[in-house]
């Protein structure tokens, strides 16, 4: 039992010791607080400041190495009409290499003036005239709390005062707001009371209020005490205004009665501004859309095509044949010159066809077909090749010896077609050999090619492509090419140069850039295109 | 006839001795707000202040006796509140003889001013003493050998301790004051 009882007593003595050695700490830190803001503040030494009704402190600091000992020092202070008293020092070492000398007052005179000598070795070093009621640098405000007084940007800040008496009506708070992660705040004063309600405060922000102390200065006076801790808080969240809610509705609402007046208003002009009416080609071929449904083989077979050359023609289904393009070597006065209406030439090649013989060159160059390149290919007569045929007979009968002025002044082309029907095998293998399809002879190539104002140039790209099989007659520079046959069925194609391209593929910069779909009808061959020939030769010889 | 004009004239005589209201006076309502005394404070310390800067025609022509404006919390919570009561009045009278003296003593118009107002200033906290129910001060016939006093020689040192005395010991009277306390109960 004894030892529980001492076992107990020690726990508490510990314990004794500990708040008391906790309190120690506490005071030293507060210590340090005051004397920091002492430098600051009192320009005077000894700098002195009392912390209540009784309690008075002055120190001042020297620097380690000129700092003698405490007794050295002398510190005598003199109350008006009095005798003077000493105070005992005592020195505490400080940051920096610095000494701070003390001396305390457990007693004081208030509003009487008081004296104050310190002298080293007799030496008077500093002095002093003071008033202790006018120097007080109180501890900051203890349990500062915050809360929120319940309304939009509110919050009530109160705090205990400082316990002295009959200051209580003398003392001046500073509350320092502001928000949590800035730095710049706001300071609102509070006189003689211990609350304060912040106002005009953002809602749903974090806050931090701390407070501090100072007396008013009337009676009594002193320095800004240190910040108490900071507390942190957090406002009430924005809360839903009807009244600016529905402000912002009516505003709104007459905004956009507003604007749809004005679009009304303008709504012509804005249509034509947003959706410009754009250019269709309707009105150039009647009834084209309207009553082909955009059907153009159709329309072409009903109308007159005028002026219309259709490269389309290519679209036919018929069994492709073999064809060869001629050009007129020899314009014999006798014969009719075999200038076909354009018109027609253009449907007999429409008409055509490769046949099996040369369907697989031509089913590669049937993609290809393109404008001209129509004349290259085999096609299947149509009726339309009677007239046709007479007339080639006519020139095989008659064959002109072909000299190599027989140009094409009139700039025609003409288009051999070789039937299934009427060649042979052996013929066959001729016209493999020498005429496959697509062989185009031009009188004076290389004049017609350099100066062409014909389609030739198109024809030319379109047996550059490589789709041609070799039977592009580009290797038979001015030759005089004689039908082969009767076993040739010849359609003469004349070829007026005009024509339409409605290849989608057709642009004048893809000439440069593919070479196979040579559709632009153009009378003059542009320069750019003469590279190409060079390249047919070996086009010739993978055929 | 006669009836109504009885009660027209009784009518008559109540209306006017309302008016008059003859009667005891009623006491003093207790002045509890110490603004008036820090009004009162804020001149003596513009006075003090004034008298510092002045150079000519601001000397006391004789020492004077001034209450002692000390105060030690201790030794002045013992005393009792007549004690209390009795220091703060004789000093108060004190300082209106010095400020008399000073008035007659210095020739400089401005000062004139500010020592008026100091005197019209006890003057008025008599009066608030007064409703405070604290007696009145009978003064003493000398005041020669007066316990608590100083002699003072300087026009500054009057008006010096003329602030501290109302800053310190008036102001802790009427801050204890008891009929002050009863009102913030």
């Amino acid at each position: 039992m004894t030892c529980d009882h001492l076992s107990r007593v020690f726990a508490l003595y510990v314990v004794f010791c500990a708040l008391r050695a906790a309190s120690i700490v506490q005071a030293a830190r507060d210590f340090e607080k005051k004397v920091s803001i002492l430098m600051k503040e009192d320009s005077e030494n000894p700098k002195c400041y009392a912390e209540g009704r009784k309690d008075f402190t002055c120190f001042w600091v020297e620097d380690e190495e000129r700092a003698g000992s405490v007794d050295q020092y002398s510190f005598t202070y003199t109350y008006q009409n009095e005798n003077s008293s000493r105070c005992p020092l005592r020195a505490v070492p400080a940051a920096g290499g610095k000494r701070l000398f003390i001396c305390h007052l457990n007693r004081t005179q208030m509003f009487v003036q008081m004296d104050i000598q310190v002298r080293r070795e007799g030496i008077l070093i500093h002095n002093r005239s003071l008033l202790i009621e006018l120097v007080f640098l109180l501890d900051p405000p203890a349990n500062v709390t915050v809360s929120s007084t319940g309304k939009q940007g509110q919050l009530n800040v109160s705090w205990v005062p400082p316990p002295l008496k009959y200051m209580d009506d003398s003392m001046m708070y500073e509350v320092s707001y502001a928000m949590a992660d800035s730095h710049v705040g706001q300071v609102e004063v509070a006189r003689a009371s211990s609350e304060l309600i912040l106002r005009g405060l953002q809602p749903g922000t974090k806050y931090k209020v701390r407070v501090r102390v100072k007396l008013d200065g009337i009676s009594y006076n002193g320095y800004w005490s240190a910040w108490s801790d900071p507390v942190f808080i957090e406002t009430l969240p924005a809360e839903f205004d009807p009244l600016i809610m529905s402000l912002t509705l009516i505003i709104s609402f007459i905004l956009i009665v507003l604007s749809l007046t004005m679009l009304l208003s303008h709504r012509r002009f804005l249509t034509k501004k947003i959706w410009p009416t754009i250019p269709t080609p309707d009105s150039k071929f009647q009834g084209l859309f309207t009553v082909y449904g955009g059907d153009f083989e159709e329309w072409l077979g009903q109308t007159n095509g005028g002026l219309w050359l259709t490269p389309a023609l290519f679209y036919s289904e018929e069994c492709p044949s073999p064809l060869e393009v001629l050009s007129e070597l020899s314009l014999c006065p006798s014969l009719p010159s075999p200038t076909l209406p354009p018109k027609i030439s253009r449907s007999l090649i429409a008409d055509r066809k490769k046949d099996e013989d040369v369907k697989k060159g031509l089913d590669e160059r049937e993609p290809a077909e393109r404008g001209n390149s129509a004349l290259m290919e085999g096609w299947r007569a149509t009726t339309h090749d009677h007239w046709l045929m007479d007339r080639l007979r006519a020139l095989h009968q008659h064959p002109v010896p072909c000299s190599q002025s027989s140009l094409l002044e009139s700039q025609d082309t003409y288009v051999t077609l070789s039937g299934n029907n009427h060649v042979e095998d052996e013929h066959l293998d001729d016209i493999l050999e020498e005429a496959l399809p697509l062989e185009v002879l031009f009188a004076s190539r290389k004049t017609m090619l350099c100066e062409s104002h014909s389609d030739l140039g198109s024809v030319q790209q379109s047996s550059g492509s490589g789709r041609l099989s070799s039977q592009s007659s580009f290797e038979y520079p001015n030759h005089v090419w004689m039908p082969k046959g009767p076993g040739y069925t010849y359609m003469a194609v004349a070829d007026s140069g005009v024509s339409m391209d409605y290849s989608p593929m057709s642009r004048a910069d893809d000439i440069g850039k593919v070479v196979i779909y040579a559709n632009d009808y153009k009378n003059e061959i542009p320069a750019h295109r003469r590279p190409f020939l060079p390249r047919q030769h070996p086009v010739h010889d993978d055929g | 006839m006669l009836q109504k004009t009885g009660r027209g004239l009784l009518a008559l005589l109540l209306i006017v001795l309302e008016w008059t209201r003859p009667g005891l006076p009623t006491p003093l309502r207790p002045i509890c707000d110490l603004r008036v005394l820090d009004h009162f404070i804020k001149e003596a310390r513009d006075a003090e202040v004034a008298m510092k800067s002045c150079r000519e025609g601001c000397s006391l022509s004789d020492s004077v006796t001034v209450p002692q404006t000390t105060v030690d919390f201790d030794v002045w919570e013992k005393k009792n509140a007549l004690e209390q009561a009795q220091e703060v009045q004789s000093g108060l009278w004190l300082l209106q003889q010095a400020l008399s003296l000073l008035r007659t003593s210095v020739t400089n118009t401005a000062m004139h001013s500010h020592i008026d107002n100091s005197i019209r200033n006890l003057l008025s906290i008599n009066a608030v003493l007064r409703s405070l129910n604290i007696q009145e001060y009978t003064p003493p016939a000398s005041t020669a050998g007066l316990e608590g006093t100083w002699r003072v020689s300087s026009a500054t040192d009057l008006l010096q301790v003329h602030v501290n005395f109302l800053r310190g010991k008036v102001r802790l009277l009427l801050l204890d004051a008891q009929a002050c306390q009863q009102d913030v109960s």
